[in-house]
């Protein structure tokens, strides 16, 4: 494993250069304990948050990743799935409706861990699709690169004690894994995706699921692994373990729920009966009724419109709607059993008297996934893959879904619900791919319990901001080599309640992935998208007056459209974007339906009733 | 969205269609041996048919047309039997139910002992027609739709039967024996269906009774005798289980108890006896269900008891005017 020689601005802890000296295994509490230090060091020279925290000692922070959890899938944001223990989260903390992620999971995981962007930190394209002319390329590796520092690096080196758990996706070689990256203690899936119940994978040439713990490579699962219940048990066997010497810890919580397949106990599985037949449009509506409600979206927000080649669910049978509506079901069951472990987690930090010393920050990491994965891997007969799935994956009963060997996504239609109201999903860069639910709660959040931020916040700001709650700092070097700079902002000042966003109007936010490619700045969004679901041109849209993306205003704004475009300039050259030569979407136009416009009540065909004549005009043929 | 809404029901009726042609073999009883095979509860979609026709190749010492089994000491008979019928489904306050007409068919010929002698006899034709009822009381509402059947899965189901043969078969009051049996007689029942574990194809465990008693009418006309038979209670027992999506097997038990018969105020012996089997099913396609099964009586030594044997080849055609028709559809 590689060892990081850290060279930090000031010290490992900058406001406290005795403190990362003192960081010894067992040497800390006693010392705290015996010098009232833990009181001290919280309260001296510390950043707005820390100073703001006004705890005895630096706060635990706890990352809550739900991997493709899309935006309006806890109750907090809307969603009729229940999420009590999330939703307690947001009550006791803060929620942040326009809060951005990448829109796929290792690019966003990247940029938590490092705050660079992906085009520099090792993820400028999913190891899984990097593109001819980006081989070889710096900022390109498929895994993080070791030009960057990563947040537990830098917290361990506070005197964090730091532990992940659960999805990693950057690399699996030794040197590239959890416990290489700066984490004490992990057990972790190395891939993107895997069963919940064993380590079958997905594919002939890579058909095992790669584990570490600890930094060794895992031979076997534990005895009655389930991978949500299992990454919590081994969480909070870290926390208890290292409880005794007092310091604080960081836990990077990344869940594999409710990414596909969709595996889960039974128990969970029938808690939604029909309650999905109605189909997806009454779904969103009454997820966006209900953001409103809350204020997670601002009065006369309109439902993007529905996916073109997505039917109207009143054209569906009673079959097709049960069996489409019992994947979201299933989903549902994903995202309450996923709850019901952060409810586990919370429930123990409350015995151990953790929990209010803890910082909670909860999201997802990308839009929920709109795409058949199972069918692009293994839907080809005759390949090896299929073959491999007719082995291993072919439970596809309904009464199947759920158990080892089945596979359900629940496919575009309910990731649009997941997504309400925005358009798109998982990998594109409509806000339904980019857009997510975001709860921090905890010492550091002074705003007002419950709260609703509107403020544009970005997933690389966890990093400055996280650094500043514990004290530390981020280094200008490591290896002898400087590390990129920062591309996040703290919320330091957001989460104190002395600001609404930690970016100014001329502040943007750029985003390349695929060869999709957006910019945000204030209310106005660039965006460049393949067809058929984007234009393979410029799109321009106004989020403050159209979150949903509806209408293109690139036309009627040029001015704004060459600012933009000037702005996405200054991204591709300050992260040495490079555009890939082939795009898992090159060929879609191909393959979806000719993309056209979807209007409520068109065709009125669709709506029409039998005709009941009146009855008193009602008559037998004359004889 | 035509590809998509195809997909769905692509899916759905893959799946839905073989739900289909296995639970219609359950649709008909099978008056021989008075045992049905494993499976024959299961329920299915409102405005099922369903027509069986079963082979019975019987051996034992009563006649297999009888279903009061009567023993006769040290008889043989030899029975070659089939059974067609049509069996539809529905739903009575939501609860599913099926109706069927069976008619017995076929031959037998053996021993007959009448006031001490015995000589060897055969008869051919029908046999009583039977009218069947069958409803569920507790499980799972009708399958009124696709959706229905999709969600089915019996858990613990508790049915109520009722059948009714009546007398109109093949007839002779001259020998004793006939495939018709000269009076009223049926059944009421309460079939269970207990499933074990996943409700998926190829995992599917079921434990399966159906306790019953059989109630006769007098035949006053038996060899110029009134031949009464007391009630009998039965009870069937299937442990069945999925080897695959579409082969399953079982293994059957019989209980019969009580059914004493008398002629003339003369009374025979009362049964108790046992019977085991084993039944195997595979689905051939969508519509078609095959099953074979053995089973005989086991506490069968002494000469007044029951003892019989038999093979029992099932071949059962089921239909549905909704998958008919999307059959119709895709083919085109």
């Amino acid at each position: 494993m590689q060892e990081y020689r850290m060279e930090l601005a000031m010290d490992h802890v900058p406001q406290y250069p005795l403190l990362g000296k003192l960081m010894k295994p067992g040497t800390l509490k006693p010392l705290l304990m015996a010098l009232g230090v833990a009181g001290v060091v919280a309260s001296i020279g510390t950043p707005s948050i820390a100073a703001a925290a006004d705890a005895p000692r630096r706060p635990n922070i706890v990352v809550i990743l739900g991997d493709d959890l899309g935006f309006a899938d806890m109750g907090a944001f809307g969603s009729e799935i229940k999420t009590p223990n999330l939703d307690s989260l947001a009550q006791e903390g803060v929620r942040f409706a326009n809060f951005y992620t990448h829109a796929s999971c290792s690019p966003t995981r990247s940029i938590f861990l490092t705050g660079v962007d992906t085009h520099l930190n090792g993820l400028g394209n999913m190891d899984e699709w990097t593109a001819p002319n980006q081989w070889g390329v710096d900022g390109y590796e498929g895994y993080l690169n070791n030009r960057v520092a990563t947040l537990p690096q830098l917290l361990k080196g506070a005197g964090y004690h730091t532990y992940m758990v659960g999805k990693w996706h950057l690399g699996k070689a030794p040197a590239q894994i959890p416990a290489a990256r700066g984490f004490e203690r992990d057990f972790s899936l190395l891939d993107g995706a895997s069963s919940y119940w064993d380590a079958m994978n997905f594919t002939a040439a890579s058909p095992r699921s790669v584990f570490t713990e600890d930094g060794r490579y895992l031979t076997k699962l534990p005895d009655n692994y389930y991978a949500t219940k299992t990454y919590t048990d081994k969480l909070i066997d870290f926390i208890d373990a290292n409880r005794g010497d007092g310091k604080p810890f960081f836990a990077y919580v990344a869940h594999q729920a409710p990414h596909d397949p969709f595996h889960l106990p039974k128990e969970w599985r029938s808690r939604h009966v029909g309650e999905y037949d109605k189909g997806w449009d009454a779904v969103r509506e009454a997820r966006l009724k209900r953001q409103i409600e809350l204020g997670i979206m601002p009065a006369g927000t309109q439902l993007a419109e529905r996916m073109w080649f997505i039917p109207d669910p009143i054209v569906l049978a009673p079959a097709p709607r049960a069996l489409l509506g019992k994947k979201m079901e299933l989903y549902a069951g994903m995202v309450e059993n996923l709850d019901f472990h952060v409810g586990r987690l919370i429930d123990h930090l409350k015995a151990i008297g953790e929990y209010e010393n803890t910082i909670f920050v909860v999201f997802g990491d990308n839009g929920a996934e709109g795409t058949d994965l199972f069918k692009m891997i293994a839907g080809t007969p005759g390949t090896r893959d299929y073959l491999f799935a007719a082995i291993n994956w072919s439970q596809t009963h309904p009464n199947a879904w759920g158990d080892p060997g089945s596979y359900v996504g629940y496919g575009p239609m309910w990731a649009q619900v997941s997504m309400t109201p925005f358009s798109q999903y998982k990998g594109w860069l409509a806000e339904g791919g980019i857009r997510n639910a975001l709860i921090v709660s905890g010492p550091a959040v002074k705003r007002p319990k419950g709260s609703i931020n509107q403020g544009v916040m970005h997933v690389a700001d966890l990093m400055p901001t996280l650094l500043e709650i514990a004290g530390a700092s981020y280094p200008a070097a490591i290896n002898g080599q400087p590390v990129p700079a920062l591309m996040g902002k703290s919320w330091g000042k957001v989460l104190a309640g002395q600001a609404e966003s930690p970016r100014t109007e001329t502040d943007y936010i750029g985003w390349e992935i695929f060869g999709n490619r957006a910019v945000r700045q204030g209310d106005w969004k660039l965006r460049w998208e393949y067809k058929p679901l984007g234009k393979g041109d410029w799109e321009l849209f106004n989020l403050a007056a159209d979150p949903a993306e509806r209408k293109d205003l690139a036309a009627e704004r040029p001015d704004k459209l060459k600012d933009l475009i000037a702005l996405w300039g200054a991204y591709v050259r300050t992260n040495r974007v490079v555009l890939p030569s082939r795009s898992p979407y090159e060929a879609l136009d191909d393959q979806l339906p000719k993309r056209v416009p979807v209007e409520a009540g068109f065709p009125p065909l669709i709506y029409k009733r039998q005709f009941v004549p009146p009855a008193d005009l009602l008559t037998d043929p004359a004889p | 969205m035509k590809q998509v809404t195809e997909r769905m029901a692509g899916a759905a009726w893959r799946r839905l269609v073989p739900v289909m042609a296995i639970a219609m073999s359950a649709l008909v009883t099978l008056p021989t041996m008075a045992q049905v095979p494993g499976r024959f509860y299961w329920k299915t979609l409102d405005g099922g048919n369903a027509v069986p026709l079963i082979v019975n190749s019987i051996s034992g010492n009563t006649n297999p047309f009888d279903p009061a089994h009567v023993v006769v000491p040290g008889a043989s008979f030899d029975a070659t039997v089939a059974l067609t019928g049509y069996a539809h489904t529905f739903s009575v306050f939501d609860r599913s139910a099926m109706a069927a007409i069976l008619l017995p068919m076929g031959r037998v010929s053996g021993d007959v002992t009448v006031a001490g002698r015995t000589f060897n006899q055969s008869a051919d034709g029908f046999g009583d027609p039977m009218l069947e009822f069958d409803i569920n009381i507790l499980g799972p509402k009708a399958q009124k739709n696709l959706a229905d059947v999709l969600r089915y899965e019996p858990g613990f189901s508790v049915d109520l039967l009722a059948d009714l043969a009546l007398p109109i078969g093949e007839y002779h009051n001259d020998q004793p024996l006939n495939l018709g049996q000269n009076r009223w007689y049926g059944r009421v029942g309460m079939p269970v269906v207990w499933q074990l574990g996943s409700w998926v194809p190829g995992q599917r465990t079921t434990l399966e009774l159906l306790p019953a008693v059989w109630l006769f009418g007098n035949n006053t006309d038996y060899l110029g005798q009134t031949l009464k038979t007391d009630p009998m209670f039965q009870l069937d027992a299937h442990l069945t289980r999925d080897f695959t999506d579409r082969f399953w097997g079982a293994i059957d038990a019989s209980w019969y108890s009580g059914g004493q018969a008398s002629i003339n105020g003369v009374a025979g012996e009362k049964l108790n006896n046992l019977g085991v089997g084993l039944t195997l099913g595979y689905q051939i396609n969508d519509s078609l269900n095959l099953t074979f099964g053995y089973k005989s009586t086991v506490n069968d030594n002494a000469p007044g008891d029951l003892r019989m044997n038999g093979f029992m080849l099932s071949l059962v055609y089921g239909w549905h005017p909704l998958i008919e028709g999307s059959r119709r559809l895709k083919s085109e």
